[in-house]
């Protein structure tokens, strides 16, 4: 007794307009955010018009001088300044103290604008100066995109960034080396406990799950914290070695790859076991009975009849670790030092330290494209993964 | 017969404006008949049952109970039982509540549903079951509460859907019975669906026996099985021999027919000269010489079933028919290659006209 | 055998490594000392009375479980009425729908959280305990729906025929055979929305103002900024919370909820 369309629909409406709103559209709008140009053409309206319409060869006509000029003053009387210094001096370092302090002589270049901006500052009679900013008048740009990739946008075309400022393909390789370490371990570690786990009878098999859920159902946060306290050099577990004579000094734990990677497996291992768990409980026992009925020995056994066909929950279990160890904030930023962080901390960084909301978004954007990507790998090569969610 | 209850008028049921599932049906079922819809799957017999609970919609015609038309009231509030298929008992809820729901949707007074309800448990010998969830009864007692749960409320039309399908033969028996037992008692008017033709024989008042969205002929049990109005009702119920003829002509009530083999046998039925089709049972065939028609052939299968004996003789024409021998002990068996002669009377040899594709 | 008993005892080793953490804060949060050894050297409940009685913590602890509270509310009514729509109804786009739910739980929350802090900036909403629960819920309700939707595959629709037959109108069919069936899924989806706001913490770091800090936000600011020892106390007690909520969960799974 299917009810008809419309009913049916007031039912999902209110869900569908909070995930609209409250989700797609801000997500889009930050994907927006990463090729927007907007702060030129919102304090400099003309200026940006004029821009637009020059080609960009020599310089720019008298129009576009008198514009700035007058435009800049305007902004910085109204406060309205910030954004555009910001933007362009992010592209180039210096010139945010250009326009300010070009804004502040607005008032004496009204007569002759061209030559006053040139004598100011003779970076005024430089194409190059006119062209960036041309290249920042459009509506979209992409210098977040290419900068969060190593590279620059130059007359001459795309280059790479100097080595000094070149930090973002590090981060992401580092980003990926890291979470692809976190994956092979936890699968590596996940599947000696779903082997045993899935060959228990029921009721057993239940408490040693309860073992892998205790730690799935804490918080990151305090699973983490937990292993910062332990990890300290006054810590315990430092305390306990040195007893044991295992080292003579406390080592120096916290801010180590070391600890980064024990933290996220730790944290992790249980999306690993859980699904390869599931798998393996499902497994035919009479199937291995089998293959032994017919000659095959232990190894031959689990290399033939086990591994294959518990293959896909191991995998899916590894992919879930891998699509979470990629996005991670919390552990590297606890428990690591500066060599350590990963993409996520300078999406934050970008967001609330140095507000550089198009930086942000274009980390993201490569952060979800790597993340799609790879989705999209695991759904191709396992049939049941589209389940997982 | 007297107002019939229930009247389908030119009822149809279409579900893509082209195949037709039920084509125009005029129906009327009797106050206190079994009536039973028989088909095999896909014919429509499940549809026509639908459309009268009110959970499909017919896309012509009209549907009366007791005079109203009922086209327009919802499931809800046609106070017609059902037993569905799977039982459909509702999982959380004990016997006894699943007895006392639709007295509570009526209303009734405490007192009044717990007397009913021991009644009903009483009714199907389920009492004691009352505080079980259904999940702990085994199948034929789950039905038993299904059946009881869609009498309680007392109906005047109860319907089913293959309410058996589910068990096994001896517990289906049983529970046939036991139907049967209950009609007599309450004289409530069951319509019933099932694909079993034996069970139709075993319960029916009346049996309609549905093909391709059509009824092709509806009657007493023994009215179908000894005169089928067309070859598929021949072939529906019981088993039966199909065999292509030719009538030549009539004489004083018996036609005179020729089989493919070149056999001229005599049979009664529809006298029209032409290509035409001969149904007879194998149980009315005898091997002893007794009976107007006598027909030669060659035995090339013989199967013991313990209370009867099964033969397949093959005619001259190359036509195979199937005997049914009762067992006699001491009798010999006829073996394969045997020449028999098939002997039966006239009224034994039924003409239908040739089966529709 | 020795490969079994190999595998056994590495399984036993890596569980040991999964539990040992909590098992290590537990003594140290009722150490005596700001210094934290194993064993402690000495017994106190300083830290858990600086827990119950600071100001701080107990308006983090306060703000965790209105938050908590308000998302389950949010995401179990919004939740199950959309499985039931998407179960019972014929809606077109329903693979879409099920596609766009799933997508908060496959982006990583940093994304998530940024563009949230960034949409909600202009409109006033950061630093205020409703943009907080909006976020939460966002992350919590595809759990309710999932969990609604599982056991509503078990649900048998022949029941809603029955009882439309023994005189129950639309209504009281859902009422007295609908929704008994599909509770324990929506108790199982709520639980799981309750444990994910409670832990959350990412969405929490962007969009809380101090006035909003929730338990764990506070755990990080006395990680991060202040060294506050109280954090082995406020960890336990997170701890046991969620282990509450698991059993919760535990009992919900028995009587058939549970995320499928």
């Amino acid at each position: 007794m299917r009810r008809g369309g419309l009913p049916a629909f007031l039912l999902v409406a209110p869900l569908l307009a909070l995930l609209v709103l409250s989700f797609a559209l801000p997500v889009g709008r930050m994907l927006w955010t990463a090729v927007a140009d907007r702060e030129l053409a919102d304090a400099l309206p003309d200026t940006a018009a004029a821009l637009r319409a020059w080609d960009g060869d020599g310089l720019p006509p008298d129009a576009a001088f008198a514009h700035l000029a007058r435009e800049l003053g305007a902004a910085l009387e109204e406060r309205r300044i910030g954004l555009v210094a910001q933007r362009l001096n992010f592209e180039e370092p210096g010139l945010r103290a250009l326009l300010l302090r070009t804004a502040r002589a607005a008032e004496r270049l009204r007569d002759d604008p061209r030559g006053g901006l040139v004598a100011l500052d003779a970076r005024w009679g430089e194409p190059a100066t006119w062209r960036l900013l041309k290249g920042a008048a459009g509506p979209l740009t992409a210098l977040y995109l290419l900068r969060a990739v190593d590279l620059r946008l130059t007359p001459a075309g795309i280059v790479d960034a100097p080595a000094e400022e070149a930090i973002f393909r590090t981060l992401f390789l580092r980003t990926l080396w890291i979470a692809a370490l976190v994956t092979l371990i936890c699968i590596v570690l996940a599947y000696p406990v779903a082997a045993t786990l899935a060959a228990l009878p029921e009721r057993l098999a239940g408490y040693g799950l309860l073992l892998v859920l205790v730690p799935f159902w804490t918080s990151v946060l305090v699973r983490t914290t937990a292993w910062f306290v332990l990890l300290q050099r006054e810590g315990p577990l430092n305390a306990a070695a040195v007893a044991l004579g295992l080292i003579e000094h406390p080592l120096q734990m916290i801010g180590t790859r070391f600890a980064v990677i024990l933290a996220m497996v730790h944290v992790l291992l249980p999306f690993a076991i859980l699904p390869a768990y599931a798998v393996m409980r499902r497994l035919d026992p009479a199937l291995p009975k089998a293959a032994a009925s017919l000659g095959a020995g232990p190894l031959a056994r689990f290399l033939r009849v086990h591994l294959p066909l518990s293959f896909p929950g191991v995998a899916a279990g590894g992919a879930m670790v891998f699509l979470l160890a990629v996005g991670f904030y919390i552990t590297p930023a606890l428990v690591g030092g500066p060599r350590d962080q990963m993409v996520a901390s300078f999406i934050a960084f970008f967001i609330s330290q140095t507000p550089n909301w198009g930086m942000a978004a274009a980390l993201s954007v490569l952060l979800l494209a790597m993340t799609g990507a790879v989705t999209l790998l695991v759904r191709a090569v396992l049939p049941g993964f589209a389940r997982r969610a | 017969m007297s107002a019939p209850l229930v009247r389908f008028r030119g009822v149809a049921k279409s579900y893509d404006g082209r195949a037709q599932a039920v084509a125009p049906l005029d129906l009327e079922v009797a106050e206190g008949e079994f009536l039973t819809l028989l088909g095999p799957s896909g014919s429509g017999k499940t549809t026509t049952l639908m459309m009268l609970a009110g959970f499909e919609e017919p896309s012509a015609g009209e549907i009366l109970l007791d005079g109203r038309v009922m086209n327009r009231v919802p499931p809800h509030r046609r106070g017609i039982g059902v037993v569905f298929q799977n039982y459909a008992l509702f999982p959380h809820m004990t016997v006894a509540q699943n007895l006392a729901f639709p007295l509570e949707m009526r209303r009734m007074p405490r007192a009044e549903r717990d007397a009913r309800i021991a009644r009903a448990l009483a009714m199907v010998r389920l009492a004691g079951m009352a505080e079980r969830k259904p999940a702990q009864l085994s199948g034929g007692q789950q039905q038993r509460v299904a059946l009881a749960r869609a009498l309680i409320f007392s109906p005047r039309l109860v319907l089913m859907d293959e309410p058996l399908g589910a068990l096994d033969r001896q517990l289906r028996e049983q529970l046939q019975l036991e139907i049967k037992a209950l009609h007599a008692e309450l004289g409530v008017t069951i319509l019933y669906v099932t694909h079993d033709q034996g069970e139709a024989l075993t319960m029916s008042d009346r049996i309609a026996v549905f093909h391709q969205g059509r009824i092709e002929q509806i009657g007493p049990p023994r009215e179908l099985y000894d005169r089928p109005a067309t070859a598929f009702v021949a072939g529906f119920l019981g088993e039966n021999n199909l065999l292509p003829a030719t009538v030549l002509g009539a004489d004083s009530g018996v036609l005179r027919c020729r089989l493919s083999g070149g056999a001229e046998v005599l049979a009664t039925g529809d006298a029209t000269p032409g290509e035409a089709l001969l149904v007879l049972r194998p149980e009315r065939i005898a091997l002893d010489g007794s009976g107007a028609n006598r027909v030669p052939g060659t035995v090339t299968d013989a199967i013991f079933l313990g209370d009867q004996t099964r033969l397949r003789v093959a005619l001259a024409g190359g036509q195979a028919v199937t005997v049914k021998q009762p067992h006699r002990e001491g009798e010999r068996m006829p073996a394969p290659g045997d020449a028999v002669t098939l002997c039966f009377p006239p009224e034994a040899a039924r003409i239908l006209p040739p089966q529709r594709t | 055998m020795t490969g079994r008993v190999l595998v056994g005892g590495a399984a036993a080793l890596v569980l040991l490594f999964l539990v040992s953490p909590m098992l290590a804060i537990l003594p140290l949060s009722f150490s005596d000392s700001e210094i934290l050894r194993l064993p402690p050297e000495g017994w106190s409940l300083r830290w858990y009375e600086r827990l119950f009685t600071s100001d701080r913590w107990l308006l983090a602890a306060r703000n965790s479980v209105v938050v908590a509270v308000a998302t389950t509310l949010l995401g179990t009514v919004l939740g199950t009425l959309a499985a039931l729509g998407l179960h019972f109804g014929r809606i077109p786009g329903r693979g879409a729908i099920l596609a766009l739910l799933a997508m908060p739980v496959v982006t990583p929350s940093v994304v998530t959280a940024a563009a949230l802090f960034l949409a909600y900036s202009p409109l006033g909403l950061t630093g205020t305990m409703a943009g907080l629960v909006l976020g939460h819920t966002i992350i919590s309700v595809p759990f309710v729906v999932l969990a609604v939707l599982a056991s509503l595959r078990g649900f048998d629709a022949t029941l809603l025929r029955a009882a439309a037959s023994l005189g129950a109108t639309p209504a009281q069919a859902f009422r007295r055979v609908v929704l008994p069936l599909i509770a324990p899924g929506v108790a199982a989806g709520a639980v799981f929305a309750f444990a994910t706001s409670f832990d959350e913490f990412i969405l929490t770091l962007f969009l809380a103002g101090p006035g909003q800090f929730t338990l764990p936000r506070q755990i990080y600011a006395a990680v991060r900024d202040v060294w506050d020892p109280t954090i082995c106390a406020a960890a336990v007690v997170l701890f046991l919370a969620s282990m509450l909520l698991l059993l919760a969960s535990e009992a919900a799974r028995r009587r058939g909820g549970g995320l499928g």
